[in-house]
């Protein structure tokens, strides 16, 4: 049964159970629509929304550990590449590219064209201040923790507020070194 | 040339009304449509004026007026959808169509969690497919 | 063909969504968690009913309606049909899916179900289990309100897997 070697993003999302987006998009929605009503603030459900992804992120890490046949990321360039290639494809069924590059290599973008979080939503002008896709960040943030990679995550482009794709900066803090987990080695 | 459409709510509340015409008739359009309403409501309640297609979407022609026809479609969830046109010879399959498609850009309207069932419907979005869809109209048989 | 997303996306959300109002929002008032819990799938019934009823005649009656959500509505959820379905002919409909695939997806240990009421742990899986259960019990009363019918929707959970969902429709 198991293959060597990582299995590619595609194929995965082949192999797994699926559903219709439109229940995925739809639960989402009114879950973000309920945090308006009952948190008022939009900076407030910015930060509900990414502890929710975070919550999911740390659970999810398994998951993807164990269908994609990947062991360990040797550094953050592959680990950036994975989450873009393999990650989001095999969940969200969508393909994202990586760029934007820093010289250090410790900061990229990932870049999404399509997403099935926003299918049918218009933002109203009174949630312009709204990352409605902040789970999204808060996933990747959590499920890279896990990885012993504490990253910030940040949007830098948002179709729903006009712009031409959805770009996640993903900026890598600190890497604890995986043989010293108990260590804090500075 | 279609000059009007409108999307109703159940309670006969205007969700939406766009017309399509330069002239000032904007008003009389309206009436038009208002005064559709009724003839969707007897439709509907009166079994045996409308036979076999009773539960069908598609209501068909309304009512002609001197100028115009008026066309309808109801969904399963009491939305009614009106279409007034000045086109005097309409191929049946063209208004079917039209009201297909007009009815799935309303879905992905209301599909967006932002908006509340029952008010109007604000999306730019919708504006524009419905545009799009109205300028489309008889285009494929027109030739 | 409409788009998909792996079944986990919707299990974590659901799951996040659920705790994020039991837990950390409303951890002492689980009748206001159940509420909105409930009004979120109020408004995710509501909206599919009105996608998945789009290329189809009107129902003429409430039993037609119910049936549909039984069938097809059930079908582009969970990929199976209820598999029974009974009504008092009094306004009354118990929905019954021997294997509800959001209660069999979600971890609940099998031990403790025969001790009922006797363990806390035993008190939190059920309570746990319930609070679950408000999310497609919103999404079956928005369905159904959206196509004409009020009622109010609970659902039973003695015969685990198996879950009933108990439809009142208001006069």
């Amino acid at each position: 049964m198991p293959t060597a070697g990582p299995r590619s993003g595609d194929a995965i999302f082949a192999s797994v159970e699926r559903v219709n987006a439109e229940l995925f998009t739809l639960t989402y929605g009114a879950t973000v629509r309920q945090l308006l009503t009952d948190l008022e603030e939009v900076e407030e459900v910015n930060k509900q929304l990414d502890q929710m992804g975070y919550n999911i992120g740390i659970r999810l890490i398994d998951e993807f550990l164990a269908k994609s046949n990947i062991s360990r990321c040797v550094d953050f360039k592959e680990t950036a590449d994975v989450i873009a290639k393999v990650g989001l494809k095999m969940f969200l069924g969508v393909n994202a590219t990586v760029t934007n590059w820093d010289a250090e290599g410790t900061c990229c973008s990932i870049v999404l064209e399509d997403n099935p979080l926003v299918d049918f939503v218009e933002l109203p002008d009174t949630c312009q201040g709204l990352h409605y896709c902040n789970i999204l960040s808060g996933v990747i943030r959590g499920a890279l923790e896990m990885v012993s990679m504490k990253t910030e995550v940040t949007w830098l482009r948002d179709m729903l507020r006009g712009d031409d794709s959805f770009e996640l900066q993903v900026k890598l803090l600190k890497q604890v070194p995986e043989e010293y987990p108990y260590k804090d080695d500075e | 040339m279609i000059v009007c459409v409108a999307v109703v709510g159940h309670q006969n509340n205007p969700l939406y009304i766009q017309s399509f015409t330069e002239a000032d008739d904007a008003l009389k359009l309206h009436h038009i449509v208002h005064c559709s309403l009724d003839v969707v409501d007897e439709r509907v309640n009166n079994p045996r004026k409308s036979g076999p297609t009773l539960n069908e979407t598609f209501l068909g022609l309304l009512y002609p007026t001197e100028n115009y026809k008026v066309y309808g479609y109801l969904t399963n969830t009491k939305v009614k959808f009106i279409m007034v046109t000045t086109d005097l010879d309409v191929r049946d399959a063209d208004v079917r169509s039209f009201f297909r498609r007009f009815h799935a850009a309303y879905v992905d309207a209301v599909s967006n969690p932002f908006h509340v069932p029952g008010k109007k419907i604000t999306s730019k979005t919708f504006a524009e497919s419905v545009s799009t869809i109205v300028k489309s109209f008889g285009f494929s048989s027109a030739i | 063909m409409g788009r998909e997303v792996a079944e986990s996306c919707v299990d974590s959300l659901l799951t996040e969504m659920v705790s994020t109002y039991c837990h950390r929002f409303y951890a002492n008032k689980p009748e206001l968690a159940a509420r909105r819990i409930e009004a979120i799938g109020y408004q995710v019934g509501h909206q599919l009913s009105e996608r998945y009823t789009m290329e189809r005649p009107r129902f003429t009656d409430h039993l037609e309606a119910i049936k549909f959500i039984c069938k097809d509505f059930w079908s582009e959820l969970f990929k199976k049909q209820i598999d029974n379905l009974k009504t008092n002919h009094r306004g009354t409909f118990v929905l019954q899916d021997n294997r509800f695939r959001w209660l069999t997806r979600m971890s609940v240990d099998p031990q403790n179900e025969s001790q009922d009421n006797s363990a806390d742990g035993e008190n939190k899986v059920a309570q746990a289990t319930s609070m679950h259960l408000y999310f497609p019990c919103g999404i079956i009363r928005g369905a159904l309100s959206n196509l004409g019918i009020p009622c109010a929707v609970s659902a039973d959970i003695s015969n685990l897997p198996a879950c009933s969902f108990v439809v009142r429709i208001k006069a």
